[in-house]
């Protein structure tokens, strides 16, 4: 069989697995958020935090909350960086620099997963345990709650509140994740996956050579990494090292577990609103969009159009004998699709328009599925603006799921997708227009200015995988992206939560055949094309001027 | 409520508009000149950035002459005025019928009596005139000020705010007592109650309203504009960002000469300026406002005057249209459809009988029997001088009759009750037929009269007649309409079930409110709401108005009370009812307007891209020449057509923003697709040909190449 | 609790909340997993260790250096990929290349400077390299046959081959008409346009993994193609019969995983360590 036509069934079983995996676990998520009784691990869980699990939150109250649990865990994990050379299973390693801790610590709690470190080398076990392990699940499960709450505006008529932040973190992190992850785990072990708690030991190579082997507990890293879209490497290389990633099928199960919970969430919010066809309609969005980049990566990599794949005959440089060109390229796409960026191979090298495609996926917003909860937030949004232009174009005050979208609405729509092109287009001409800045580049000419759009299209997305030559582990670039993963992170969520509060305090309007139906091909195609139209035309410029002007001759 | 139009709908099924007389556009130049004060014109965040570009522009052509430069320059201040241009003629549409108004509001003086009853008066200019004022107004006088009709009864005539040549009754009492300041009482003496505040007289509001004085942004135009404002930014920062970017490339290829477009210190001012102004969504930005007052000026061509743009904009949200039976289903007044003739009589005497009692009786029903025997049985229409020796029996309220006594026969014709009373008077003795024949029209809705005769002092009756309430044509068609917009229309009325359950079944209304009082109405109207849809309404009594004002969009008849037009948000002059449908079409094609210019106006942009882009940057990367898909001659040239393309395609939307987009009827999807083809589609295409088009013209110009 | 401010009450429960969490999904879940990994999956979980003769030789899914003290391939052993990992393969600081497809002109080595070699001069040198060592053409697309990148710099009046330090012989000796010079190290041919030349080399023999890094620096396979180009060297060294080696190298090809998964690859430890005991 050829390169392409395995690629194509590869890509193929993926979409089955999906769509065979999607209705259970989103009715399953469903009932997780739904639900009205806890159970009793949970039961201590609130005692011990000292929160009423049923008191219902306002958006305000369900922000703060929010905001201060991440305020916390920005602080506990830069507190154990700092430290750990004073705790133990350290590994020897000496405490982390300011300003890399800092990164750090915004980058795991944002879900972005940003590495300003090599993770062999810098970061002990109980760092990647107790402080970006956990992390992993907790920045997930609060993805999935603001979610969850801006569906409940949509579901609820004439409510206050939204959901109460503590609950919807804990049943997201102990239902629905740690089960998964767990389970995800062993299947990724039994693949060849490293889970235990040995530092680094030397072993004497078959010729003679010294080479230190690494271990770690990095399976049940890896699995909640995929699972909840961080994309934190245990090791530099992510999941190209073959501790992380192990066999071509350990490789087809991580893009599995990358785009399980956001392909799953939609059907979950059909569920939620009471119309399921509404979670089809918006799955079909994220369905065509993904499977319309996925489908190009793999073009671009396997036609290998650059000079210097043309003289390797393959696109091979920073790829995997055991991936192949093809599944390289569809991990690449599964992880920029998603806010994921763990990588099994490495975008910098890639053609220029293979490149340019993993910067596309992240630009659209990351909502094409996007990450878990952030997804599905991010598309809504979008759903929200289409209908705006749309709905007014059949005579009416626009009106979503039977929630009018108003002027209050409006703004803190806008807002919303003001926020990532704002930073990734400053973040990066900032960068252009400073030594510290221009310093970072490995390539030069269109290709450096690549890997520096990428840096701060990564970041602001918090997408977290990088265009891996750039050289960030500067205090410039440590501040910069750290700024630019806070912002990108924290301000949608407040603009989403306040739009769930206004959508949750409406009555909806019934539906009558004057209503736009938002559920139509029609619908998802109009959401696809406004999607890739605003994308285009904001990013264009920056496009042209990085790896357009590097791909076209 | 009064009957008032016997005309069916009206035939033109769209909602169109005047067209655009270029001589307009000359016009209303100066006005748009005047616009360009940028104190007024930064409330348009959107064509406040093209000025500050087309100033900074001509800076920059000042500094640094170029014929390119200069005639960037001339297109950008081109783009500001044409935006100007758009709101001005607009403007001046509501200008032109302000000035009629305004002629009819001359310095009126007012005869204000000292007391309620007295007939001493002071000589007052009507700008004096308090709330709560009582003037007398006599024939050849102007009403000095809006008010109720408290004594006496005029013909007044309202041409000056109606249009309407014929002149109407006002009258003490009832729902026709309001009359409008700076109409003419024709004849007979009233005294009027004043009720307007100073200078907010309806003549005032209705000058504020047509020119748009204190026009108020819509929600939906503030939600627009809010998205406007946020495209406006992304393009802001794509543009401004772009600058290092492009430093740097310049930078790195160090061989390339610097051109117009691309030096070291980055992209040129103009050019820039120039990307900034095609990306901005300067079209829609541009006439926005124009759609808005286009919208209120639709209204007002047809007679309704809107209080607010809100209204307007509410009326495309309508989910549920409250209709009063009376004039607005049906004609108003019941006609015969069908003559029944009593066992022992036949049609031929039945209709003679019937057409001889009727003769005199000048009712609307009375001669709709008339009529009706003439159209179905032949009978001429005899005149009642006719009959030389004959005795009529006139209808009146007290006996429900009315008839001839001929030669010494008796024929009667009214209700049927009183008829059958009569004929037991004679000695007669009604059969039960008749009385089943009573009951079955009664039964289907329909209003029963029995027709008796008393000859050779025999009395017997000789049968019934069935009067009807008739429907208008085509209302049928317009309810399907409706329901295919997604509109539910109840029907109002103050019939009993029966009655007006046969009404609605035969006018296809989708629900109806029988034996509705006033609160019956409110209370549906809060019930509707309730559910979250937005009702409408027409009204004209005092008692409608809680109603009225509980509505989303309310109508008031002209006719109306005070009462009724203060507590409605519009006001139609006509006094139709049936307008409330074209109020709901007008409101929507005023929301489809602004949604399709907003897609055109950014489908645009990617031909834009495509003609910008390769102009500022194949000279370093010379791949992205292959982005010149339309093959414009030159950087210069290409830069200079997106900008000429951006300017012209407002003026040529001008038309199109006032008229509004066509509207048809039908469901949400139809109508989006619709829209989509023609302006996402078109949106994307249509640049592309223009600025392919205006490229080969201009690559001739001197500094093109 | 109760009388403490709200923004306070907040970050208290947010504290705990982050407290209570860390003990489940940060000791009680890496615990757990562990636990059942190394009871079930023993050697997988610890990290898929090779034994040979008693004495740990590696991991059979890391890759290895099979060179003597100097870098140089020992010509016994079927080699490995090149590898950006530090030195090559160091599992402590793993790493790709990460340079871009478009990286084709050097920097050439002055006496201040060592210059860096682009990605395309690291492609022609390791192919020409292992054409050298297998006994084929190592020549490649858009190579000059002295093993880096056929670029050149054209300016208006000139042509100069980058990559190619003065004295040697450009690729080619005219350009559109243009002279075609070599390259001097330290001259700054920034304003030149880049132009890469793909020469008429045919198909090239050497396959591409081996030119290339991989994503990890320690990838433990080569493409059946690069074995097989391999064979024929291994087996004269160690004094096998070909059809021996090749058997041994299709035994130690990994297929795609259910015909459809990645690609087919042969484990160079594992295969090397079979020919050792064998």
């Amino acid at each position: 069989m050829s390169q392409t036509a395995a690629g194509i069934i590869f890509i193929a079983s993926l979409i089955l697995a999906i769509a065979l995996v999607h209705k259970p676990l989103g009715d399953y998520m469903a009932r997780v958020y739904t639900g009205l009784r806890h159970n009793r691990v949970e039961r201590l869980v609130y005692r011990l935090v000292g929160v009423r699990p049923d008191a219902e939150q306002r958006w305000g109250v369900y922000a703060r909350s929010l905001l201060a649990f991440s305020l916390i865990s920005i602080l506990v994990v830069y507190g154990l960086q700092r430290l750990q050379d004073k705790l133990f299973l350290s590994l020897g390693f000496a405490p982390v620099p300011d300003h890399v801790a800092w990164n750090t610590a915004i980058s795991f709690v944002t879900n972005t997963n940003w590495q300003a470190y090599s993770g062999e080398s810098t970061m002990g076990h109980l760092v990647q345990m107790a402080g970006l392990a956990v992390q992993n699940f907790v920045s997930a499960a609060v993805g999935m709650a603001v979610a969850v709450a801006l569906i409940r505006g949509f579901a609820r008529r004439g409510s206050e509140t939204v959901g109460n932040f503590w609950v919807d973190l804990v049943r997201g992190s102990l239902r629905i994740l740690l089960p998964i992850a767990f389970v995800g785990a062993l299947v990724l072990v039994a693949g060849g996956l490293v889970q235990n708690f040995t530092g680094p030991h030397e072993i004497t190579t078959l010729t003679g050579g010294v080479q230190n082997l690494t271990g770690g507990p990095v399976a049940g890293q890896e699995a909640i990494k995929e699972l909840g879209t961080n994309g934190g490497g245990f090791y530099n290389t992510n999941s190209s090292h073959p501790f992380e990633n192990a066999t071509t099928w350990t490789n087809w199960f991580e893009i599995f577990l990358i785009l399980v919970i956001p392909f799953a969430l939609p059907r979950a919010f059909g569920r939620m609103v009471g119309q399921l066809r509404q979670g089809y309609a918006i799955v079909a969005v994220m369905a065509t969009l993904a499977v319309l980049s996925v489908v190009l990566l793999n073009v671009f990599e396997l036609a290998g159009n650059a000079t210097v794949p043309q003289a390797i005959g393959a696109a091979m440089e920073g790829k995997e004998v055991r991936f192949g060109a093809s599944n390289s390229a569809t991990f690449a796409a599964a992880t920029t699709l998603t806010s994921t960026g763990a990588v099994n191979s490495f975008h910098d090298s890639f053609t220029p328009l293979g490149g340019m495609m993993t910067l596309l996926n992240m630009m659209l917003g990351e909502v094409a599925p996007g990450g878990v909860g952030a997804g599905l937030y991010g598309m809504l949004i979008l759903a929200v603006i289409t209908v705006f232009v749309a709905g007014l174009m059949v005579g009416r005050t626009p009106e979503y799921l039977g929630k009018r979208i108003g002027a209050r609405e409006m703004k803190l729509a806008s807002l919303y997708f003001l926020v990532t092109p704002v930073l990734v287009l400053t973040g990066t001409a900032v960068a252009m227009a400073n030594e510290a800045g221009l310093a970072a580049m490995l390539n030069n000419g269109p290709h450096g200015f690549s890997e520096i759009l990428y840096a701060f299209t990564s970041a602001s997305n918090n997408n977290g995988s990088a265009f891996g030559g750039v050289t960030v582990n500067t205090p410039w670039y440590d501040v910069a992206l750290g700024l630019c993963m806070v912002l990108g992170r924290f301000l949608p969520i407040i603009f989403v939560l306040a739009l769930a509060g206004s959508l949750a305090a409406q009555k909806p309007v019934p539906a009558s055949a004057g209503t736009l139906p938002t559920h139509r091909p029609q619908f998802v195609g109009l959401v696809v094309g406004v999607t890739i139209i605003v994308v285009a035309l904001t990013f264009l410029p920056a496009l042209a001027l990085g790896p357009l002007a590097e791909g076209i001759h | 409520m009064s009957a008032q139009t016997l005309e069916a709908p009206q035939a033109p099924r769209r909602v169109g508009g005047g067209l655009l007389d270029p001589r307009q556009l000359l016009a209303s130049l100066p006005d748009a000149a005047r616009k360009l004060n940028p104190a007024t014109l930064w409330r348009n965040p959107v064509m406040f950035i093209v000025e500050v570009g087309a100033a900074a522009t001509t800076i920059l052509a000042f500094t640094d002459p170029s014929f390119f430069a200069w005639a960037i320059a001339v297109w950008l201040w081109l783009t500001t005025l044409f935006a100007n241009l758009a709101e001005a003629v607009a403007e001046g549409r509501g200008k032109a019928q302000a000035a009629t108004l305004r002629a009819a509001k001359r310095d009126t003086t007012a005869r204000r009596l000292r007391a309620r009853t007295g007939f001493d008066w002071d000589q007052v200019g009507a700008t004096e005139l308090r709330q709560g004022d009582f003037v007398v107004v006599e024939a050849g006088e102007i009403i000095p000020g809006d008010g109720d009709v408290v004594e006496g009864i005029a013909s007044v005539d309202e041409s000056a705010i109606t249009g309407e040549s014929a002149p109407v009754i006002r009258e003490s009492g009832g729902d026709r007592s309001a009359v409008t300041g700076g109409t003419k009482v024709l004849s007979d003496r009233i005294v009027v109650q004043i009720t307007q505040k100073p200078g907010e007289s309806f003549i005032d509001r209705m000058i504020a309203l047509v020119e748009g004085a204190n026009r108020q942004k819509t929600p939906n135009e503030i939600a627009l504009n809010i998205l406007l404002a946020a495209l406006t930014i992304i393009f802001l920062v794509t543009t401004i960002t772009m600058q290092p970017m492009a430093i740097y490339a310049k930078a790195v290829n160090p061989g390339v000469a610097d051109s117009l477009a691309l030096t070291a210190d980055g992209v040129s001012g103009v050019v820039l300026i120039s990307l900034l102004v095609c990306l901005i969504p300067t079209t829609i930005g541009a006439l926005l406002s124009a759609i808005g007052i286009a919208g209120m000026d639709r209204l007002v061509q047809r007679n309704v005057l809107a209080m607010s743009g809100r209204a307007v904009e509410a009326a495309g949200d309508v989910s549920t249209l409250l209709l009063d039976k009376t004039g607005t289903i049906t004609l108003g007044n019941r006609q015969a459809a069908d003559f029944m003739p009593a066992p022992g009589a036949n049609h031929g005497e039945l209709a003679a009988a019937a057409q001889l009692a009727s003769l005199a009786d000048e009712t609307p029903e009375g001669r709709s029997i008339v009529v009706y025997a003439k159209e179905t049985y032949g009978l001429r229409e005899r005149a009642p001088g006719e009959l030389t020796h004959a005795h009529w029996v006139p209808f009146t309220a007290q006996t429900r009759m009315s008839g001839v006594d001929v030669d010494g026969r008796q024929v009667r014709k009214g209700a049927a009750t009183a008829v059958m009373k009569w004929i037991r008077e004679h000695g007669g003795h009604p059969t039960e037929q008749v009385g089943h024949l009573v009951d079955g029209v009664s039964a289907s809705g329909g209003t029963p009269l029995v027709v008796g005769e008393v000859a050779d002092g025999k009395a017997r009756v000789l049968g019934v007649i069935h009067l009807k309430d008739v429907v208008k044509q085509g209302m049928r068609e317009r309810f399907d309409e409706m329901r295919r917009m997604g509109i539910r229309t109840v029907m109002i009325t103050g019939d009993n079930p029966l009655t007006a359950k046969a009404i609605a079944d035969e006018a296809g209304v989708d629900d109806f409110l029988a034996e509705a009082t006033p609160e019956d109405k409110l209370a549906l109207i809060k019930k509707e709401q309730e559910g979250g849809r937005l009702v409408a309404m027409t009204g004209d009594g005092t008692n409608d108005a809680p109603a009225l004002a509980q509505a989303d969009v309310g109508v008031a008849m002209n006719t109306g009370t005070s009462a009724a037009k203060e507590a409605g948000n519009m006001v139609d002059l006509d006094s139709n009812p049936t307008k409330l449908i074209e109020i709901v079409e007008i409101g929507k094609q005023l929301l489809i307007t602004r949604g399709a210019l907003t897609t055109f106006s950014i489908a645009n942009d990617i031909a834009k891209y495509f003609a910008i882009i390769p102009a500022m940057f194949a000279a370093v990367y010379p791949g992205l020449d292959a982005l010149n898909v339309m093959r414009l001659a030159s950087p210069q040239s290409a830069i200079l057509a997106a900008v000429i393309f951006n300017a012209i395609v407002i003026v040529a939307l001008i038309p199109l923003a006032l008229r509004g987009v066509r509207y048809r009827p039908s469901s949400a999807s139809k109508l989006l697709s619709r829209n989509l083809y023609l302006y996402g589609v078109g949106g994307i295409v249509a640049p592309f040909a223009g600025i392919k088009l205006i490229d080969l013209l201009i690559q001739f110009l001197p500094g093109m190449s | 609790m109760e009388r403490l401010p709200g923004w306070l009450r907040q970050h208290l429960a947010a504290l705990r909340a982050v407290a209570v969490l860390t003990l489940i999904l940060g000791a009680l879940y890496p615990l757990a997993v562990t636990g059942v990994a190394q009871a079930l999956f023993n050697g997988n979980a610890n990290g898929s260790l090779i034994e040979k003769d008693g004495r740990t030789v590696g991991s059979s899914i890391i890759g290895q250096l099979f060179t003597d003290g100097d870098g140089n391939a020992i010509p016994r052993y079927f080699q490995s990929r090149p590898s950006a990992a530090g030195d090559g393969y160091d599992p402590l600081s793993t790493s790709a290349s990460n340079l871009g497809p478009e990286d084709v002109v050097d920097t050439l080595a002055t006496d201040g400077d060592e210059g860096r070699q682009s990605l395309l001069t690291l492609v022609c040198a390791r192919s020409k390299a292992a054409g050298e060592l297998e006994g084929v053409s190592g020549a490649r697309p858009y190579c000059t046959s002295d093993g880096v990148g056929a670029v050149l710099k054209v300016f208006p009046d000139r042509a100069v081959s980058v990559n190619q330090a003065c004295p040697a012989a450009p690729f080619v000796t005219v350009y559109q008409g243009l002279p075609v010079q070599c390259a001097t190290p330290g001259e700054d041919y920034a304003a030149g346009r880049t132009v890469p030349v793909r020469g008429d080399a045919p198909a090239p023999a050497v396959p591409g993994d081996a030119v290339t890094a991989s994503g990890s620096g320690l990838d433990p396979h080569v493409s059946v193609a690069y074995a097989r180009l391999q064979a024929p060297r291994v087996a004269k060294e160690r004094g096998l019969p070909l059809d021996q080696v090749l058997t041994l190298v299709g035994e130690h090809t990994t297929n795609r995983a259910l015909g459809f998964m990645g690609q087919p690859a042969v484990n160079v430890l594992e295969l090397n360590l079979a020919l050792d005991g064998g």
